[in-house]
């Protein structure tokens, strides 16, 4: 796997711009230590992570060929997937809705503005806090709606036709 | 990794905790010859041969694996290539978070092996 996995983004959205040391990173990204520390040891080893011994930053000067491979349109969906699935097991303190739900035109058009107003709700929601919140303490929300024929062909086919 | 490597891994990801004694006594290989085996002397044919037949036997126990082979085994066969990448990225990724939780263990994990 050439991508990058959850854990790994996680990481180095804790990172950032900054010079973290480890317990530093354990404490933003909220991950069992081991874990923590294989990763960044992953991440070092694959050349996106610099380290002096007690400090770790994002190497600036990876390749444009491996950044386009773990930005890729492809990999973000294998890592919102994860995240998807992990909210899907989750067996407590869960918020998860998911129905059929007969629109009509207009009120599928009052939808997609209700949906509007929240991403606009929740991108200010983030400029207010995320200088103040860990990563670990953000939360993960998402949404999407299809329409339902237009999705059976797409599972029967395996392409969005 | 050596392929002897990659085999005594497998057979302590299938028996924690095993001692040297049933390991011996699981692979037919005498007790002194398992602890220098697993201090990285290099094993014989016969000896990976045991190991390896210990460990499908053990697999061969655990239905989802079989159904997990044959699901492969249809999937290389009926999906096309997106789907096949897409499930192959999958199950890398799965196996890429066993790779970093490895020395982690969860909390009821630990209970059990105090137990």
């Amino acid at each position: 796997m050439k991508s990058l996995s959850s854990l790994e983004r996680i990481v180095l959205e804790c990172i950032g711009k900054e010079k973290l040391n480890y317990s530093k990173v354990l404490e933003n990204s909220g991950l069992h230590e081991n874990v923590c520390f294989n990763i960044l040891q992953a991440l070092i080893i694959r050349g996106l992570l610099k380290t002096d011994g007690s400090q770790y930053w994002m190497n600036t000067q990876i390749s444009p060929l491996m950044e386009e491979e773990i930005n890729s349109l492809s990999s973000r969906q294998a890592e919102s997937l994860e995240f998807i699935e992990a909210v899907i097991e989750k067996q407590s303190d869960r918020v998860f809705k998911f129905q059929k739900i007969a629109l009509d035109d207009r009120d599928e058009k009052i939808f997609k503005a209700m949906l509007t107003n929240l991403e606009t709700f929740l991108v200010d929601c983030h400029k207010k806090s995320q200088a103040v919140t860990p990563v670990k303490s953000r939360k993960v929300v998402f949404w999407g709606m299809g329409e339902v024929n237009a999705l059976m062909n797409q599972m029967i086919t395996g392409v969005d036709a | 990794m050596s392929l002897q490597t990659k085999t005594i891994q497998r057979y302590r990801q299938l028996f924690p905790k095993d001692t040297l004694r049933e390991v011996s006594a699981r692979t037919g290989i005498q007790i002194t010859r398992v602890f220098r085996l697993f201090n990285g002397k290099n094993m014989k044919v016969g000896e990976l041969e045991a190991f390896e037949t210990v460990i499908e036997k053990k697999i061969a126990e655990n239905p989802s694996f079989s159904r997990f082979s044959t699901a492969m085994q249809s999937a290389s066969s009926l999906l096309t290539n997106d789907e096949i990448a897409r499930l192959a990225e999958y199950v890398e990724r799965k196996i890429a978070v066993k790779h970093f939780s490895r020395g982690y263990v969860s909390l009821g994990q630990a209970d059990a092996i105090i137990a």
